[in-house]
């Protein structure tokens, strides 16, 4: 019996118990004095960025990575007497899951580095009204020193629901070295066709030793929820997984069918990428091509970050290209947008002093600042007119394809829809499914959610 | 008449009741911080999860009474039939294995001298108190198509590579054959604590009436040994239907719904879709699945006794 009781708590515990702890959740630890000024404490959450030059500490020999936030944060409580910001740090593998179950027990904190796209915070918060707009924050003028596409990811419903402080785009990794040693074609200023691509990716799976054994791919990624590196090669030929009104699945359409089934056909027909592409392993994918002992594969798309770690952890000789073209003529990616979201307040006092520190930490000059030294596109105008990659062609070429960006389909839903999506695009890519198959399997369960 | 006398004895018996309790009273609070924080932690959560289960769930909002609709997703749900299928599957082949292997290696151990004892015992341990996670990632790479340790020696023999976690139809297996793989130390453990005491006469006299090692062991450590075997079935069959690490590090749950199991279900339902309630739902019919096969065990494996 009591064995069978370990294994109810087990199950429940989880679930229940974050919804004890709700009555934590107490985020009204301050007071608003005759004066109007709101003075208490403020939680901001954030993960590592970048430490300073020459800091060597920690136990990883990484310094300090927070001292950027610790020192604005010095610089607001200075300005601010009786504010107190409190920061805790998360890895930022662990932000989704925490956040989530401190959603989960109103225990949230009043800032954190989420965007609304669903991984950690999703529409549904938004319709719950977790999140707090912030439009009474901004004035029009404000507002336009914003890319559209970056204000677009944070808004909803006609609201604005957080400050975008970077952009990132998904780009093409291409390995020099393994072009230069299978000879194959460069695409002169990383513009291509899919063909050019196709032709680059069997010419690049070579034998190197000739002991009959394939020793570098062409290409490789990986397909797993949640995660858009492939995506690109989906809309080459103009298909998208939704229809824009949101109310029909379209990644059935010939389009999209034709070129799901092309980037699969790199592994299953042409034999230019390795048999775990399309597998789940994200880590090993990157490996693959990063890693000094491996380096058996020559080309991969991946998402900004992988730009500053092929400069720094993993030095590699690389340049960045565009997806390749298909019959759309147009080359796409797939963007995503970060900045600061704020957490539902109850005091309209303590909102206006979050909000302020929100907005001393996104201005120009600090999303310059983050742009050269954190590796990411500043969200505001006038910090990329600053720039800020002068001396990084490689991000300054992944810059210019921040044109090329379409967002992911904005639907409450999306999380489930995309599971599904991604589930059966797994079968397409190990070879059990045709990309046909696979999309009429997902189309009714897909339209069911979208029904709902 | 006979109501009053039935209340007489109840009395009486309450009253009995109270004068143990205030002879035991020290003991009785020496229970009572566990008994609170058992209270607090365990049985108040536990009953909430389960009202939760009738209920949809608002983060802000109250939540509101959905009567057995949850339910009726968990049982209309495809995704919830393939996590059962695929933890039954799991739970029916590395159970018995794991079982059968413990007994196995604790009788070879046990014959052994004390020091070789002591070292298979440690060994066979370690895996125990290692970190799943860490265990999980060293197969992943073992498994893995190009480099990976199982692929390479299957070369050896001329053998094809096989894409272990990448396939539907070999991706569950392989977690299984990982959980085979790994010595079920507690089994090996609690199993050797149990023939150590099982008396010598009985031995003695099936040495004089002829038995040899093999019809000794099959005949006296075993049935002896019923109750730790009782015990370490139901120990093992909650910790197989509650695999989660491997899945969430290994697979994800693919290819497709391939190593979907229920934990992982559960929490997904819960932590991803913040649905609570219909995750609620779906933990009390893992716990009546559980509980039900954990009674037709007990019953079953002491049939005899």
């Amino acid at each position: 019996m009591k064995g069978k009781m370990k294994l109810f708590v087990m199950m429940l515990l989880a679930i229940s118990f974050v919804l004890v702890l709700s009555a934590c959740g107490d985020d009204s630890d301050g007071e608003t004095g005759e004066d109007g000024e709101w003075t208490g404490k403020i939680t901001i959450w954030d993960g590592p960025r970048w430490a300073k030059e020459g800091d060597t500490s920690g136990e990883e020999g990484k310094g300090n990575q927070y001292f950027w936030l610790e020192e604005k944060i010095e610089e607001f409580e200075k300005d601010h007497p009786g504010v107190e910001i409190e920061l805790v740090q998360v890895p930022w593998a662990e932000m989704p899951d925490k956040l989530g179950v401190n959603i989960a027990g109103q225990s949230w904190p009043d800032i954190a580095p989420v965007d609304i796209s669903g991984s950690a915070v999703s529409i549904d918060h938004i319709d719950q009204g977790v999140i707090e707009p912030l439009n009474d924050f901004f004035t029009e003028e404000e507002l336009g020193d914003f890319y559209e596409n970056a204000l677009d990811a944070y808004t909803y419903n006609d609201k604005l629901y957080g400050i975008p402080n970077s952009i990132t785009v998904h780009s093409m990794l291409l390995n020099l070295d393994l072009f230069e040693e299978a000879g194959a074609t460069v695409p002169e200023n990383g513009e291509w066709t899919w063909d050019e691509f196709v032709e680059a990716a069997e010419k690049l799976t070579f034998d190197r030793d000739g002991d009959g054994e394939i020793d570098v791919y062409g290409f490789s990624t990986y397909i797993l929820p949640g995660y858009y590196e492939a995506w690109p090669f989906f809309y080459m030929n103009g298909g998208q997984p939704l229809s824009d009104d949101l109310t029909e699945f379209t990644f059935d359409s010939p389009e999209a069918i034709e070129a799901i089934q092309a980037l699969a056909d790199i592994k299953l027909k042409h034999e230019a990428a390795p048999v775990s592409m399309g597998g789940a392993d994200v880590g090993g994918t990157f490996q693959a091509w990063a890693s000094e002992e491996q380096r058996t594969v020559a080309m991969e798309p991946w998402a900004t970050w992988a730009i500053s770690s092929a400069q720094t952890a993993y030095p590699t000789n690389f340049m960045v290209a565009n997806y390749p073209t298909g019959s759309s003529g147009e080359p796409v990616t797939i963007g995503g947008v970060g900045g600061w979201t704020m957490f539902k307040q109850d005091s309209d006092a303590k909102k206006e002093v979050v909000a302020e520190f929100m907005k001393s930490i996104s201005d120009t000059d600090e999303q310059f600042l983050m742009s050269q030294s954190y590796g990411i596109f500043p969200a505001r105008i006038s910090a990329a007119e600053m720039d800020p990659f002068a001396e990084n062609p490689e991000m300054a070429r992944a810059q210019e394809m921040s044109e090329q960006v379409v967002m992911l389909p904005r639907h409450p839903e999306w999380k489930k829809i995309d599971e599904i999506i991604q589930r059966e695009l797994q079968l397409v890519f190990n070879g059990e499914k045709t990309a046909e198959e696979a999309m009429a399997t997902a189309k009714p369960e897909v339209e069911a959610l979208l029904g709902e | 008449m006979q109501l009053s006398a039935r209340f007489k004895n109840a009395g009486e018996s309450l009253k009995r009741t109270g004068k143990q309790m205030r002879k035991n009273y020290a003991a009785y609070l020496f229970l009572l911080p566990k008994l609170i924080l058992f209270t607090l932690f365990i049985a108040i959560p536990v009953v909430w999860a389960f009202l939760l289960s009738f209920q949809e769930y608002q983060i802000i909002e109250a939540n509101t009474f959905a009567g057995i609709d949850n339910y009726l997703k968990v049982f209309q749900s495809e995704a919830f039939r393939q996590a059962l299928l695929n933890t039954t599957i799991y739970t029916v082949v590395t159970v018995p294995f794991n079982v059968i292997t413990a007994l196995i290696a604790a009788s070879l151990i046990h014959s052994l001298g004390r020091f070789a004892q002591n070292f298979f015992r440690a060994a066979f341990y370690l895996p125990t108190v290692t970190s799943m996670v860490i265990i999980a990632m060293v197969w992943r790479w073992m498994y893995n198509y190009e480099f990976g340790l199982f692929n390479h020696v299957m070369g050896w023999f001329g053998m094809e590579p096989i894409n272990w976690l990448g396939q539907t139809d070999s991706a569950l297996w392989a977690i299984i054959i990982m959980q085979m793989l790994i010595p079920f130390g507690v089994g090996i453990i609690l199993y050797m604590a149990s023939m150590s005491s099982i008396s010598d006469s009985l031995y003695e006299a099936a040495t004089i009436d002829g038995a040899n090692a093999f019809q000794k062991w099959l005949k006296i450590t075993i049935p002896m040994l019923t109750p730790s075997t009782v015990y370490l079935t139901l120990l093992s069959t909650i910790g197989s239907f509650q695999v989660f690490t491997q899945i969430i590090l290994m697979t994800g749950g693919g290819p497709g719904y391939a190593t979907e199991t229920l934990v992982h279900l559960i929490y997904k339902t819960g932590f991803r879709d913040f649905e609570f309630g219909l995750a609620a739902a779906q933990s009390v019919v893992l716990f009546v699945i559980i509980f039900i096969i954990s009674v037709l065990q007990y019953k079953v494996l002491n049939r005899n006794k």
